[in-house]
């Protein structure tokens, strides 16, 4: 099956499609980790809610661009709120406790979704312009998931531009260091990890808006993808912006050629991959060993 | 006191009033379709055509005149544990005399083993899977839906006629996609012959990442796909099939009823070519003497002309049991069965006969292309061709 060239060709594209919507998403929750220190687990509920704004603002003004916005906008504000009002009060405790509020989000979230939407299976239409094939050579591929293909590295590139080369990203990165130190500095950290929490969850916003074409919108949709999130970034090194770009893209190869070369062991396949990863360098391939 | 008293027998009249004094026992009928959830697309007009026949019946005095129905109606969510724990608290706590319903096979399936075990009559209204009236057979079941073989038949036939040859097929990984894949390869060798599956798909119900297999069936050259992909998913498969191409390159001959109303008023203009697939209940296609009363009182509910294809199976499925209990004369289980097996009825699509042995009815399916109208913004079958049960 392998050495058919146009099989190989569109499959290598899907794997790369699905590997950079994933990264999207889960640089979020590599941020929000490396700086925070919490493990958000209702990132994948911030993803469904993202996917479901965006159908919302399809459905009545027909734009999928605005979509992609509203939908980033709209988890900014909703992160905005959560972490002023509730997720602030729980750095100081047990971390136990974080990781009960945010599954306590998950399951808010998630009938929220069931109360607004209801529980029936909609769709998101590709966007004008992009719902049509390209002729590559090889094979016709979509547009959608070849603008997909692209704008993974682009989103990559622009969060280590960010964090690598702007005052903002220096502070990030010195909160994730020493945040007592930070703020002795005269840093208003509460306002760093506002602003943390709110990039984060904006780009769970986005990537479910961006995978809302590629997929249907099910209430249970969140499930599945906090927890490829999770292998992304434990392959790649929790906190690791760079690690999760290529635990994003590893996993996508492995899914969509797990799932032609040996379907029955598909669901297998990316656990043991984490697995094997944890057992040979416990902190992800581009995590830091911490003694 | 006086006017406590009046009060009192006033109330008692409005009692005495609410339940006709002349009636005999009625019939109680639990009725299991999922209208939540994804399955919400066809268990809720699965529903509205199960209150037409109820109503339509209890209008003339209830069946055979004398016999009223009552409607008891769970949600199944599409599960089956649910739907098991539906139809047993159906019979044990509201007492009903007969379960009615099911959609997906996985569900009927686990209703047809509850009312083996609680010796209860089943019509299996809309499960197709070939199980239900072969190895899972038991004499309390009986399907009024088609059987995968039947459907199997229809998608071999169709896919002959369009003479592809190298075939791709797609199906879901339970018990429906399973057994229409055996219906298919049972009737492919004479019904298409020189036509071979060369590339065999299982895809998890409830998936909606397609990309994966889209490509593998490009790149494996076929010109013809067989498929019961059914409902949201191919509306989905199809919106990520197009931007491929899929459709341009092969012949999509589908089960799963895509060529329902309901499927094409939803998908409109994005309604992909190149797709034969079937229908139980077409609004423009008159079958039957019956079926333009029936279609214009659907339409009356509906508030629309066009109206959906899946109330039929649920109307045809009470009008089973209304014939069975005029011709028993009874509503006790062992009667009913006596009565349905062989028991013939016409219906708004044609008339339909139970067999005695297998409890499996004889209906078919319309089968044919979808076609683009000027006059309408949705698709239509266009030509329609009825291909019977065995």
């Amino acid at each position: 099956m392998l050495s058919n060239p146009t099989f190989l060709f569109l499959q290598t594209f899907n794997a790369i499609a699905l590997g950079m919507n994933l990264f999207i998403i889960a640089a979020g929750l590599t941020l929000i980790f490396g700086v925070l220190r919490v493990i958000n687990f209702a990132h994948g509920a911030f993803f469904m809610l993202g996917a479901y704004v965006c159908y919302a603002i399809v459905e009545r003004a027909d734009n999928f661009w605005l979509g992609v916005l509203g939908a980033g906008l709209a988890l900014a504000c909703l992160a905005w709120i959560i972490e002023r009002g509730l997720l602030r009060r729980l750095y100081a405790r047990d971390p136990l406790m974080q990781l009960l509020f945010t599954f306590g989000l998950v399951l808010v979230l998630g009938d929220a979704v069931k109360v607004i939407w209801g529980t029936e299976q909609y769709s998101v239409a590709y966007p004008a312009g992009l719902n049509r094939a390209v002729d590559l050579g090889i094979a016709h591929y979509p547009a959608y998931l070849l603008f997909l293909c692209g704008l993974g590295p682009l989103v990559a590139l622009a969060l280590w531009l960010g964090l690598e080369r702007t005052r903002w990203g220096r502070i990030m990165r010195a909160a994730r260091q020493d945040r007592e130190m930070l703020a002795l500095l005269g840093v208003n950290v509460p306002l760093v990890y506002n602003g943390v929490f709110v990039v984060g969850a904006a780009l769970a916003g986005i990537g479910g808006a961006l995978a809302a074409p590629r997929l249907a919108l099910t209430p249970g949709m969140d499930t599945n993808i906090v927890i490829e999130c999770f292998i992304i970034v434990i392959i790649g090194g929790l906190g690791s912006l760079w690690g999760s770009f290529l635990g994003a893209l590893i996993l996508g190869i492995v899914t969509v050629f797990g799932a032609v070369l040996v379907p029955e062991w598909e669901m297998m396949l990316t656990y043991a991959l984490m697995l094997a990863v944890l057992l040979w360098r416990p902190w992800g391939l581009f995590g830091r060993e911490q003694g | 006191m006086r006017k406590i008293v009046a009060i009192g027998i006033a109330l008692l009249g409005i009692v005495a009033l609410a339940q006709p004094a002349w009636a005999a026992d009625p019939i109680k009928i639990g009725v299991l379709y999922p209208t939540s959830g994804s399955g919400a697309v066809f268990g809720t007009p699965a529903m509205l055509g199960h209150q037409m026949a109820v109503e339509e019946i209890n209008a003339m005095g209830g069946m055979g005149g004398k016999t009223p129905i009552v409607s008891f109606a769970r949600d199944t969510k599409l599960k089956p544990a649910t739907a098991a724990a539906a139809a047993k608290e159906l019979i044990t706590k509201e007492g009903v005399d007969v379960l009615i319903g099911g959609v997906s096979s996985a569900v009927g399936l686990a209703i047809s083993e509850v009312a083996r075990r609680e010796k209860v009559l089943y019509i299996a209204t809309i499960p197709k899977t070939i199980q239900m009236t072969t190895s899972k057979l038991h004499p309390y079941v009986f399907r009024t839906a088609p059987n995968t073989d039947t459907e199997g038949k229809g998608i071999a036939r169709t896919m002959g006629q369009l003479g592809a040859k190298k075939l791709c097929q797609i199906q879901f990984d339970y018990a429906y996609g399973h057994d229409l894949a055996a219906g298919i390869a049972k009737a492919l060798p004479q019904e298409a012959p020189g036509a071979e599956i060369v590339l065999d798909l299982k895809v998890k119900l409830g998936a909606t990442d397609y990309n994966t297999y889209i490509a593998q069936i490009m790149g494996a050259g076929c010109d013809g796909v067989v498929s019961g992909l059914w409902g949201a998913a191919f509306i989905t498969f199809a919106q990520q099939a197009q931007p491929f191409g899929f459709f341009q390159q092969v012949k999509y001959v589908s089960g799963g009823e895509i060529a329902s109303h309901e499927i094409a008023s939803k998908m409109k203009g994005n309604y992909p070519d190149n797709v034969w697939s079937n229908s139980y209940e077409l609004w423009y296609h008159e079958a039957s003497p019956l079926h333009k009363p029936y279609q214009q009182e659907l339409a009356r509910r509906q508030g629309r002309p066009d109206t959906d294809g899946w109330p039929v199976l649920s109307y045809i499925g009470v009008k089973f049991v209304e014939a069975a209990v005029v011709k028993a004369g009874a509503v006790d289980t062992e009667a009913l069965v006596a009565a349905l097996e062989g028991l013939n009825i016409e219906t708004p699509v044609g008339p339909r006969t139970i067999d005695a042995k297998t409890h499996q009815a004889d209906t078919g399916e319309f089968w044919g292309p979808m076609k683009k109208t000027d006059e309408h913004e949705f698709r239509i079958m266009d030509p329609i061709t009825y291909i019977p049960g065995d």
